[in-house]
This record gives C-alpha cells, structure tokens and sequence, in this order.
C-alpha cells in the first residue's frame, strides 16, 4: 500500500464509522424493533382463530418472503409516487426493512410459540387465565428464551441487509462508502474497510447474542 | 358441592363419555380409577372445562352450566369456574421460567390481582405446608420429581379453589418418590379439602378415598365406599380389571 492509500484508509475511517452510528445502527434498531412488533402481531394473528385477519397476515408474509427486498424497496421508494404515495427516503427504507423483518420473524415467533408445551397453556388454564394472560405471562417468556438465537441471526442479517437502502438513496454507511470510492478512485481500499466495520459490528452483535443466551438458560434443564 | 347429570363428550366420531352422573360433596374425596382408555382424564377435565363435554350438566358451587351441540359456553364463566378449581397434572406441568416460589405466586398475581407481598406471604406459607419452604427460590428443573408436583400442589392451592382436581399426580414418578406426594395429598384430605382424584395407586385410594368410581368404555361401571368397590365389585369387568391391578401389584413385589 502506497502512503497516499494509507492516508486515504484513515482519512474515510471517522466519515464512515459516524455514517454507520449516525444512521446504518439506528436504521437497524428501529426496524428491527418494528418489525418485531409486527412479527409478534402477525404470529398471534395466524396462531388464533381470526380467519379474515389470518389471511391478510398469511398474504403479507407470503408476498413478502416471495419477493427481493431490492424490489420492495424500489416498489415504495420509486413505484408508490407514480399513484400518489410519496414518502421521503427515510420513510421508505424503515417501511421497506421493518415489513421484511416482521415477515421473515413471523415465521420464527410462530415456531418459538408452538414449541412451548401444550401442557403450559393448560396449567396456566388451570389457574384461571384467560388466553390473554396465560400468553403475557407463560407462554411468551418462554417462547422468547426459544426465539432468541434466531432473532440474534435476523438482527445480525438485518446490520447487513440495511446496506440495500443505499440503492434508493439512503446515506447510510454503504452509500457513504460509495460516494468516497468514487472521489478517491480506491474502491478496493474502501470497500474493504466498510465491509470490516460491517464485520466489527456484527461480532460485536454475536457476543451480545451470546451474553443473552447465557442469561437465558438459567431457567432451563441441563 | 360438585354435581354432574348426563355428560357426553366426543373427539370426533370416537365418544369418550358415554353419560356420566356424580356428586361429590364438600370435604369429600372422590377417586376415579378404570382401565387405560376409559375416559378418566377426560371426566376430570370436564370438572374445569379444559374439555367442554357435548351434552349434560354440571354444577359447581355457583358456577352452573347446560352444555347442548352448538350452545357455547361464556368464555367469561368458564374463567369463573376455573377459578374454584385447582389442577395437578401428571406432568407437573410448572411454569419453568419461574422459581417455585413465583409459581405459586403466579395465580394470586395474575388472576385474583393481589399485592405482591399478600402473594408471596401466603406462597411462602403452602411451600412451607408441602416441605419445600427452602426451595422457595429454586427453579423447577433443579427439583426432583416429587418436589416438583409438591410445588405445583401448593400452586393448585395458592388460588383458594373449592376443589382440587389431580390427574394421576404420582404416574410419571420414581417409585422412591411416590410416597412424599400421596403423604402431602392425605393431608390435604384430612384437613377437609375436596378432591378428585385419577390414580393407580390403590392402596391410596382405599386409605383416604370417601367415594371411589371404576369407570370402563366412558361409563362408570362401578361406585361405592372403597370397601364397596375394591372388596367387592359386582360386575364381571370391575372384578377382571381389580384382579389385573393386583397382578400387576404381585409382579412387581416379587
Ligand atoms: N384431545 C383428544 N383428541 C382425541 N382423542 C382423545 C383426546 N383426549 C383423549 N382422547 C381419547 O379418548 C379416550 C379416553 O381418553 P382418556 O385420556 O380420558 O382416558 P384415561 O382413562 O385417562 O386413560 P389413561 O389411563 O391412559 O390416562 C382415549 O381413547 C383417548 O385416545
Ligand atoms: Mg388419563
């Protein structure tokens, strides 16, 4: 590496980092917050015995997990102006990333549901819970012990997957990574660097991952 | 106090309860036994309503209900009933991301909406009354078998029901373990709790049972005072099924 490209590689560190915690981290934690709340409405939906709203929610997660997240984004961001839905870059990048996390999440909260013991439900019955209570107080808890390593996955996925945003003009991270690249002509050196704050971020994920796991299982068999 | 007329249930074209009648009064023990099959799960479970049988009556206390085809219960009765009810299941059944303690507490919390500190005192006092007041703080699968079924016994109680309602309580125990369950439940009958009881354990049954039914092919075939019934059954079935119990009781004390 010559000293200018050194000198690049440092000068985009901060410019890229602070595009990562001024936007990529937040994007991430407010659609993945989001899109959990419509992963656990969209689960109890499709658990219960609503037919109409099973439907809709059947239809949402099917539509959303059979088509690319790039053409989602481009549907709200370039398609819903044309028919006089117009939101701003911000907007569609959070409704385009939180759908897709409450779709593929559905699935998990779902599984992590239906794993708990039939004989749960019926103990918390026996007491006198309503289905309400007996889904706040026994079932989730145990279901969301179940969930969190695969909700860590999708929360990892979704650090990534936030990256996308930049093609409909979303300065995150990677947009920023881009417009560097193209004033520096160093692609190589700058890509390079993005992808290992990418990697930085998402390990420092991992281990949290793991943190909560341990806390987890302090109530479960050996 | 618990009254049940004519009680039919189906799982699909299979009918489970072929018309059951009984009566269980205050401070009584009633002791349900009857060959794999016959229908006794789904008896007790009609006393809560986790099944709502198809047809009959049953009357609780305060808590009465007609059950027709397509008439359907107010969800907000069958919460009332379950209130007056306890239940101890064969699998124990706690609530794992709760400490025994919480377990018990559970109940008064959630549906009677004491104060944490009436809940936990009267917790406190049941895990003392079924031996446990030193596991209070651990979480179930640190417990043995019987230690669980004790807690969720206290758990059973916690709510103040009128009945509790066990379902072969000592079936998924080691033999070592069977004993410290049955001693907690004959104190429990002694001091004047009604309960109905599933069990094998006939030695039990005929020690702290006031009323004993033998139920067969969703019918009770046979019911007594336990002399009546384990001395001397009258039909050709109660007396093939006694004897079957009582080589199974033989083999495995040899
Ligand atoms: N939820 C259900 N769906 C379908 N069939 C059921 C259901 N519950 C019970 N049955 C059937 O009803 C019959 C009676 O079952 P039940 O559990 O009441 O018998 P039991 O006397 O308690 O037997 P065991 O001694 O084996 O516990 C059995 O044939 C069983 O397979
Ligand atoms: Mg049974």
């Amino acid at each position: 590496m010559t000293d200018r490209q050194i000198q690049i590689l440092l000068d985009s560190f901060w410019p890229l980092l602070k595009a990562g915690v001024l936007y990529t981290i937040p994007l991430t934690l407010i659609t993945f917050a989001l899109g959990l709340t419509l992963a656990i409405v969209t689960a109890l939906v499709r658990l219960s015995s609503l037919k109409i709203l099973k439907l809709i929610a059947d239809f949402y997660v099917w539509v959303i997990r059979g088509t690319p997240l790039l053409v989602q984004l481009f549907i709200i961001f370039y398609g819903l102006p044309s028919v006089g839905i117009t939101l701003d870059v911000y907007t569609s990048a959070v409704i385009g990333l939180s759908l897709s996390v409450g779709a593929y999440c559905s699935e998990i909260v779902r599984a992590a549901i239906l794993s708990v013991q039939k004989g749960q439900w019926e103990a918390a019955f026996s007491l006198g819970m309503s289905r309400m209570q007996a889904l706040r107080r026994i079932i989730l808890p145990q279901a969301a012990r179940v969930s969190v390593p695969p909700l860590g996955n999708a929360f990892i996925s979704l650090v990534k997957d936030t990256s996308l945003v930049a093609i409909i003009t979303f300065v995150d991270m990677f947009k920023k990574a881009q417009f560097i690249a193209a004033a520096t002509y160093e692609p190589m050196i700058i890509y390079c660097e993005v992808a290992v704050i990418y990697l930085a971020f998402s390990t420092v994920l991992s281990v949290l991952q793991n943190y909560v796991e341990k806390r987890l299982e302090r109530f479960t068999a050996t | 106090m618990i009254e049940i007329r004519g009680l039919h249930k189906s799982f699909g074209s299979l009918e489970v309860l072929k018309g059951v009648d009984l009566t269980l009064s205050k401070g009584k023990v009633l002791v349900i036994i009857g060959p794999s099959g016959s229908g006794k799960t789904t008896l007790l479970r009609c006393f809560n309503l986790l099944e709502v049988p198809d047809k009959g009556s049953l009357r609780l206390g305060d808590n009465s209900f007609e059950f027709h085809e397509h008439a359907k219960i107010p969800q907000k009765d069958i919460l009332a009933l379950r209130q007056n009810t306890g239940m101890v299941f064969q699998s124990f059944n706690l609530f794992p991301h709760m400490t025994a303690l919480e377990n018990v507490m559970e109940g008064q919390i959630t549906v009677q909406k004491k104060s944490k500190d009436d809940a936990r005192k009267r917790a406190e006092a049941l895990l003392a009354k079924v031996g446990l007041a030193d596991k209070a703080d651990s979480y179930p699968h640190k417990l043995s078998g019987g230690q669980q079924q004790r807690v969720a016994i206290a758990r059973a109680m916690a709510i103040e029901p009128e009945v509790l309602l066990f379902d072969e309580p000592t079936s998924a125990l080691d033999p070592e373990l069977v004993g410290e369950v049955l001693k907690v439940m004959k104190q429990l009958a002694t001091e004047g709790m009604t309960m109905a009881i599933v069990t094998h354990e006939m030695k039990f049954a005929a020690d702290v049972a006031d009323h004993i039914l033998l139920m067969d092919g969703g019918r009770i075939i046979e019911q007594g005072t336990p002399d009546e019934v384990l001395k001397n059954p009258r039909t050709a079935r109660a007396i093939q099924f006694l004897n079957h119990l009582n080589g199974k009781a033989e083999d495995s004390s040899e």
